[in-house]
This record gives C-alpha cells, sequence and structure tokens, in this order.
C-alpha cells in the first residue's frame, strides 16, 4: 500500500467518502484523472448489489418448487434407523413401511376385527396349537415376481436366525415350534402351546420377497433395509437422508387402488417447527400436541385450510410404584397416592379437557375393561386417613411424615422427553407436600431409564404403555414377570395369576373376558400402579382432502379423496 | 531446534489419542444403558418367559460383539481402527465411514458459510470499535454484542422460524433441510439458490453468537496493541488510522487468534446439535446426538476418531504455525525453557 499526499489526514477514511463528493476530483473536473484511495471500498455499490442479489432471491422463481396436490405429506419426528421389516425397531419405521408391506391378516379399523389381506382365510385346530393360512394367489411383489409361501417361510427362518439382529421379533415367535409350508399357497403354524394370541402374532407374520436375498448374504447390511420391496398399496421412491422418504402408488395394486397418488415422509425432529411447518403449507397431515389443539389452531387462518380430528387409540399412562420398596409395600399407601392426586381437574386444567381416566390396563373399547369400576375420588381426608392405618404419621412434629423414624420420602422417575410425566410429577409433588411426603423429580433419558427400570432400581416411575390391539395382561401383571418381565411394579397376587393363566388358554372371548375383567377389578383394589389416562390422538389434515374418518385405531388417508389438484408451493 | 521441537509435539500426538479414544470407550460403556437391551425392548405381548427373552438379548449381545471384557473390545476397536475399519452402526448396520461421509459434507458446507460470515462481520466491527475505544458508539456496540451473545440459540432460532418462516408473520423462507424436496429438477443456479436460501436461518442462528464474542476479542487485542509504542511512531509517520490498523496493528493483534485457529478446524466437523435438530439438517451434530441416544457405540466411536484426530493435527498445526509467527517463542526452546 503506498502513500498518497492528499490523503495525508488523521480522519481519512471516516469521512473521505463524504469529503471526496466536495473535492473536484469527485465531481470530475476536467483534467484531472479520478484517483481511488486505495483502501476505498465503494459501500454504496456493494449495498446496491447485495439488495439486488437479495431481491432477486427472494422474488425469482428459479430456486422455487412446487409441489403435487394429490401427494400427501406427512411427518415424521425422527428418520427411521432402518427400513428393513425385520431389523427395524422404531415407530417411525413402521409408519412408511406400514404403506409399502402387507401382512397375512388385517385389522378393520372400523369394526376392530381380524380381516383377511395376503391370506384369503384361515383354519384354527381343536386344540388351538395348529393355524393354517391360505395365501392369495396371483399377487406380485413391486418387483413383479410372484408372491408365494416360500417367502414366508424364508422369512420366519430370518427371524429365527440369531445373526439377523431383530430381537425385538423374535421374542414374539418362540413359541413356533416350526412353521410348515402346506404348498406354494398354504403354510401352517405349529405352537408348542395353546395360546390365544397366537392367531394375532402369527397373522402379523412381516413378510419380505425371498427372491430378492443371496445365500450367504449379511441379512442385516442388505440393500432392502434401504429401498423396500412389498407387495402393499405404495411403492418405495427415494429416501434423502435425514431430510425426507418418498413413496409412490404401485398401479398394479392388487387390492382396492387409493386415490392419493403419492407419500412424503418430511423428518422434522422439533415439534415446533414441524407444527410451523404445517402452518406455512409444508405438511398435509400431522399430529398436534394438547397444546397445539387447544391453543394454536384456533386461528381463522388456520381454520380454514385444516380440519381436526381427534381419536383414542389403545394407550394409558401409569405411574409404577416399586412395591419391592417398603413404602409402597402396603397397598393402603398406594391408594392413598391416587386419591391424593386430582386426576379431573389435571385433565381440564392441564389437558385442556382431552383424555379420560383409566382405572385398567385393557383397552376401554374392548370387552376386557370393565366399565363398571369407578375411578378412586380425589380425597385427601381419605389418603391421610390411610396413611394412618398403614402407620405413616409426624411422630417427631418436623411437618414430614415417617413411620418407625422412617421419613416418607422417595423419587419419581420419568423420560426427559415426556413433558406430560413432568407436569403430572410437579401436581403430585405439590398435592403430596401438603401432607407431609418429600418427592424428588428426576428426569432421565430413555436409555438409562430403561436400564434402571429393568434393574428395578426405582421409587416411583412415570410411562405411558400402548398396547397391541389384542392385549394378554400377563405380562404385566403375572408374578413370574416380576423380576424380570414388564411387571416392573413387582405385583404378585396369586388369584390374578391363576385367573391370567386361565385367560392365556380360552379362545373364547367372552370367557376370557369374564377373566380379565375380574383382574382388572383386582388391580384397581391393588393398585400396583396409579392408572391415569387414555389420552386421544390429535391431528389436523389439509382441507384438500375429502371422506376422513377417524376410526378408534387412527386415519385411514387410503380412503382419502382429493378435492383440488392445484399444484402448492414447495418449501 | 525446531526440528527437535516439531518432533517433540509430533510425538505427543499419539498418547493423546490413546487417552481421548480409550476414555471415550470405556465411559460409553460404563454410562447406562444397553444397545441390545435398547433394541430388544418389546411392549407386545409375549408367551415366551423372561430367560428366554433373555437370551435373545444375549444372543443380540454377541451379534453387536459386547460379550466380550471392556479391555479385550477396546483393544479390538484400536486394531480394527490402525486398519482403517471403523466398524458397522447398531442401527442400520451400514458402514461407520459411510453414516460419516453422508453427514460431514452438509456440516462443513454450513460451518464454512459461517465461519465466513462471522469473520466477514466480526473483523471490521472489532477494528472500528478499538479505533475509538470507550466512545459513545463502542459503548453502544458492546452492549448490543453482549446482548446477542447471551441469546440461547435455541430460543433465537425458533424465533426467526417464527416471525420469519412460519405461517403466521412472514413466510419468506423455509425451515427444513438444506435442499426443497425435489430440487434435483431445478437447473444448477436454481439448485444453488434453493441451497441458500435455506442456509440464511441456520448461518444466522449459528453466527451470531460468534460474531459477538469474536468481535469483542478482535477489539481488546487491537486495543491493547494501540497503545504501543510503535503505533504512536506510525501515526507520527502521518499514516492514516485505517492504515496504521491494517499494516501494524492487526499484524500483533492477531497471534492470540493463532490460538483460536486452533479450535476451529474441529469446530468446523463437529456441528451443531441444536441448530441442527431445529432446522432438520442432517449433520453431524444430528448423527452424533441420534447414535448417542440409540448407544450406537461405534458411530460415536468413528465420530470420536475423527474428531480427536483433526483437534490434534490442528493443535499441532497451530503449535508450529505460533512458532513460526512469534520468534519469540523459538528463543524459549532455544534456551531450553
Amino acid at each position: 500500500m503506498k502513500m498518497r499526499s492528499h490523503f495525508k489526514t488523521f480522519r481519512c477514511c471516516g469521512s473521505c467518502h463524504l469529503r471526496r463528493s466536495t473535492s473536484p476530483l469527485a465531481r470530475g473536473a476536467p483534467g484531472i484523472q479520478r484517483r481511488r484511495h486505495p483502501d476505498y471500498v465503494d459501500f454504496k455499490m456493494t449495498s446496491k448489489i447485495f439488495f439486488t442479489l437479495l431481491f432477486l432471491l427472494l422474488t425469482s422463481c428459479t430456486y422455487r418448487l412446487e409441489r403435487d396436490a394429490r401427494e400427501l405429506v406427512m411427518h415424521l419426528a425422527a428418520e427411521p434407523a432402518t427400513l428393513n421389516l425385520l431389523t427395524y425397531s422404531d415407530h417411525y419405521g413402521a409408519q412408511v413401511l406400514g404403506n409399502i408391506y402387507e401382512r397375512l391378516i388385517d385389522v378393520d379399523a372400523k369394526t376392530l376385527t381380524f380381516t383377511p389381506k395376503l391370506a384369503t382365510h384361515w383354519e384354527i385346530s381343536a386344540d388351538g396349537k395348529t393355524i393354517t393360512f391360505f395365501l392369495r394367489e396371483n399377487i406380485r411383489w413391486h418387483d413383479g415376481f410372484p408372491f408365494t409361501a416360500d417367502d414366508v417361510i424364508f422369512t420366519f427362518e430370518r427371524i429365527l436366525d440369531p445373526a439377523v439382529d431383530a430381537p425385538r421379533l423374535r421374542q414374539q415367535y418362540l413359541d413356533v415350534e416350526k412353521l410348515e409350508k402346506i404348498n406354494d399357497y398354504t403354510i401352517q403354524f405349529h405352537y408348542k402351546r395353546p395360546y390365544f394370541g397366537a392367531f394375532f402374532t402369527a397373522g402379523a407374520l412381516p413378510v419380505l420377497p425371498k427372491h430378492v436375498f443371496k445365500a450367504g448374504e449379511n441379512f442385516n447390511a442388505h440393500e432392502i433395509g434401504r429401498s423396500p420391496i412389498g407387495t402393499g398399496p405404495y411403492r418405495f421412491v427415494s429416501w434423502e437422508k435425514g431430510r425426507s422418504l418418498r413413496l409412490v402408488r404401485h398401479e398394479e395394486y392388487w387390492d382396492h387402488k387409493p386415490q392419493i397418488k403419492g407419500i412424503v415422509f418430511n423428518i422434522i425432529p422439533n415439534g415446533t417447527v414441524a407444527f410451523q411447518f404445517l402452518k406455512k403449507g409444508g405438511l398435509d397431515l400431522f399430529e398436534l400436541s394438547p397444546m397445539q389443539w387447544e391453543k394454536q389452531s384456533s386461528s381463522h387462518s388456520f381454520q380454514e385450510r385444516f380440519r381436526k380430528y381427534h381419536y383414542f387409540p389403545p394407550n394409558f399412562s401409569f405411574i409404577a410404584w416399586n412395591m419391592r420398596r417398603p413404602l409402597f409395600a402396603d397397598k393402603r399407601v398406594r391408594q392413598a397416592m391416587t386419591m391424593l392426586l386430582d386426576r379431573s381437574s389435571i385433565i381440564e386444567k392441564q389437558l385442556g379437557g382431552l383424555g379420560k381416566i383409566v382405572t385398567g390396563s385393557a383397552y376401554p373399547l374392548s370387552k376386557d375393561y370393565d366399565t363398571s369400576i369407578e375411578p378412586l375420588p380425589y380425597n385427601p381426608e381419605r389418603a391421610i386417613a390411610l396413611l394412618r392405618e398403614a402407620g405413616f404419621d409426624d411422630h417427631d412434629g418436623d411437618g414430614l411424615l415417617d413411620r418407625e423414624g422412617v421419613v416418607f420420602e422417595f423419587t419419581y422417575l420419568y423420560p426427559n422427553n415426556s413433558n406430560f410425566g413432568k407436569k403430572i410429577g410437579l401436581l403430585l409433588q405439590r398435592q403430596l407436600q401438603n401432607v407431609g411426603i418429600r418427592m424428588h423429580l428426576e428426569q432421565l433419558e430413555w436409555a438409562t431409564l430403561l436400564s434402571r427400570m429393568q434393574k428395578r432400581d426405582f421409587d416411583a416411575l412415570s410411562l405411558s404403555w400402548i398396547p397391541p390391539l389384542q392385549a394378554d395382561p400377563f405380562q404385566l401383571w403375572h408374578s413370574s414377570q416380576a423380576d424380570r418381565g414388564s411387571n416392573i411394579s413387582g405385583f404378585r397376587h396369586a388369584e390374578v395369576d391363576r385367573l391370567l393363566e386361565e385367560g392365556r388358554t380360552l379362545f373364547d372371548e367372552d370367557e376370557r373376558a369374564k377373566r380379565y375383567q375380574k383382574v382388572h377389578r383386582l388391580l384397581y383394589e391393588e393398585q400396583p400402579v396409579l392408572f391415569l389416562f387414555q389420552m386421544p390422538t390429535l391431528a389436523a389434515v389439509s382441507k384438500r382432502f375429502e371422506n376422513v374418518q377417524a376410526y378408534p385405531l387412527g386415519l385411514k388417508p387410503r380412503e382419502w379423496t382429493i378435492e383440488s389438484t392445484a399444484m402448492l408451493k414447495a418449501w | 531446534m525446531m526440528k527437535q521441537y516439531v518432533l517433540k509435539r509430533f510425538f505427543l500426538l499419539l498418547p493423546t489419542f490413546l487417552g481421548i479414544t480409550g476414555l471415550t470407550f470405556f465411559m460409553l460403556q460404563l454410562a447406562p444403558g444397553d444397545p441390545a437391551a435398547l433394541k430388544a425392548q418389546s411392549f407386545t405381548e409375549l408367551l415366551a418367559d423372561p430367560q428366554q427373552t433373555e437370551a435373545v438379548v444375549t444372543e443380540t449381545q454377541k451379534l453387536y460383539g459386547l460379550e466380550k471384557p471392556l479391555s479385550l473390545q477396546y483393544l479390538l476397536w484400536l486394531k480394527r481402527i490402525v486398519l482403517f475399519d471403523f466398524g458397522e452402526s447398531y442401527r442400520d448396520h451400514r458402514p461407520v465411514m459411510a453414516k460419516i461421509a453422508e453427514a460431514l459434507p452438509i456440516t462443513l458446507l454450513l460451518n464454512a458459510l459461517t465461519l465466513l460470515v462471522i469473520f466477514v462481520i466480526a473483523f471490521p466491527l472489532g477494528a472500528y470499535n478499538a479505533l475509538k475505544p470507550n466512545s459513545f458508539h463502542d459503548r453502544v456496540s458492546a452492549l448490543f454484542l453482549f446482548l446477542l451473545y447471551s441469546l440461547p440459540s435455541f430460543w433465537f432460532a425458533l424465533l426467526l422460524i417464527v416471525l420469519f418462516a412460519g405461517g403466521d408473520y412472514l413466510n419468506l423462507f423455509p425451515l427444513i433441510g438444506i435442499f426443497s424436496d425435489g430440487a434435483e429438477r431445478l437447473p444448477w443456479y436454481g439448485r444453488i439458490g434453493n441451497l441458500l436460501w435455506h442456509l440464511i436461518l441456520p448461518v444466522i442462528v449459528l453466527s451470531v453468537a460468534n460474531i459477538a464474542f469474536l468481535s469483542r476479542f478482535v477489539r481488546a487485542s487491537l486495543v491493547e496493541v494501540m497503545k504501543k509504542e510503535y503505533i504512536r511512531t506510525a501515526y507520527a509517520k502521518g499514516l492514516s488510522p485505517f492504515q496504521v490498523m491494517v499494516k501494524h496493528a492487526f499484524k500483533n493483534a492477531l497471534l492470540p487468534l493463532v490460538t483460536l485457529f486452533g479450535s476451529l478446524l474441529p469446530a468446523l466437523l463437529s456441528g451443531s446439535v441444536i441448530v441442527e435438530q431445529i432446522f432438520s439438517i442432517p449433520g453431524m451434530g444430528r448423527l452424533s446426538f441420534e447414535s448417542v441416544l440409540a448407544r450406537d457405540y461405534p458411530v460415536i466411536m468413528g465420530i470420536t476418531v475423527m474428531t480427536a484426530t483433526l483437534m490434534l493435527i490442528s493443535y499441532f498445526v497451530t503449535d508450529i504455525v505460533y512458532g513460526f509467527l512469534d520468534p519469540r517463542l523459538r528463543l524459549h526452546e532455544r534456551r531450553g525453557l
């Protein structure tokens, strides 16, 4: 950089721009060549260019796209780890794969009964141990190969193969003695023991196309995990990692073809962002949170573009008490806990009137649920009396309940992503404080919570349970499940054990329901867990779609029709 | 002499590397949570008794190679790393390197742009404030910068989204990913436009706090140098403040910044969990976060190795560059200090 004589001043660059405009140089006096200061940056010019570019960027259409209104754009809260039908283990994989693959039987959304799918009909032997499925002929995989019994057998063998990373599935089929191929379109399951749930499990067997696998290949890393091939109404098209998945209607689909031409799943981890994306027109179908349902979706512009639906699929939330701990060994204490939590006001004030109080683990719409059981009332006086009966009182006058010198104090665990668990915990904490019980809250990340749960290392634990449609309460409440199974409270009750064992072998629905209703009543008396609520699923659907029905098990986009087919803005 | 210095630094790298990976490995495994149990957790009906179920979990642990003692697992892992075999992910059984190779370019692009923005804004801003320290302008901008610095990026990102990219107020920017769905149909300039359009908000969020930090850093460093006598000499020669700053002050003021550059390269690659989660950008931050949640040990270790290596290299390079830039350091070495 060279020094220039006419800029020999201390305040040059802060003001030379101004000064120049009054100098003969800037006016372009004749004979004087315009010379620039070497450090001079023409800010005016730069900003002009910048704003022109910005303007162009914001207005030009070269970078904008449109999307097809005949496609349904949905939301996934996380990316599925894999689309391998056997090794996937998340809810997100299930959402995508449900459109691509089909099972032997299906559940009718309206009547909740089993309907034929890949199997046209079935037979169950008198002893209940043999189940025969007759498969539909003339079904082809998306790549044109015919579907036969070999595909079913192949898939079953893979599930049992320890080298296949499918522990979740394998557990379900441990009781199958063998799966036999009778002919190309008939298969037979042989169970070791009669079990009413066997039919549902057998019919829900996933089926993979055998022909795409070569012998000796690594199954877990197979290409099918990234580009699945099924028999369902939609065909896999593409998977942009971390961004979106795209399916398109299979034009040669054997059954009734849906009107929606394609399904796009957008992966958006943050719920607030996903809701914004819905509002700006990026999504057609979205699951709302109670807050979004109640407060953030009532504006005129929202109502104009979306319809809201809600339905009650099988689920319930609860607080499990660790009955192995002396604090919760007494059923009076557990009953008192329930009576200290004002569940009706929680529904009203915290959950926006959504949610129903449940008294048991069965699906309230099923026969196994005894609707005559009244939930325990909110009654702190009676709760205190019960606690006194159980020996808890403020003996030393420090304001806290104690028994034999031990203060009533425990820790409540909840998963760190559960707003609900936190809310309930804070409310319970306040209620318990009033009667002199000290409750600590601890939030844990899921993997840690799971390992604490499996080690039974907790006092109280907040969880939600999503049982399958045909639920077997055995694993939740039988004493054999107390040490290592899903009976996390450690509930042991001889009568309940007997009823549960009986129930498993009964194939008559009503006979079974009798036993399970008894179990329900005993459970509510014993309160091994604090039964909370059944929460509805809340959904917003674009008004572009017609014929949208909310069934107990959910929405069925396959039935929807499309109102408008004008192209839409893509974001 | 210099050679000795370089060699000494170089041979310190190996134990540091072993330390970092070893610690990460053992900490990961000792943390509660087991990938096999996570995968096997089943909320469906079972007829099988818990013993059988446990056998399935044990089989899966064997499949993942988790049944061996920890120290042996670490040694086996080291052996594979030497052969550049990072193993496969527990979640989808794809090679770890393939997963990293997918996420890395995205984070790299995002962070390179962010860095560019940070430097282009922070340096002139810092220098301008250093010209008249403690003036009204300096104080106002300090206040403003501290404000920006203390904005939680999570909150700031959501605010930007709701104001500029949501459906309620201004609907100007996209808010997920780095391309629109179907962007491959656009011509190349359209694709670039689409990419930049997507990156505007994330880059703003990523750079705001750093602009504040760096410009204050530059300012402080410059103010210090501007008090020196050689600066007065430069003024006495008749240089303009701008020239004094660029020719004389900057060179010396930038020396402490070299240390800062040392941490730059790893920061470029590590990605921001928060920003990537909010803007649905499938970069390194999200990959590490998801892998930790799923206890996907091979992927976490792969990322650790990569970050550790880059960090060590960049510190190594910084040390050496420092030696070149500042003769005083070399002199100290020679004297055995």
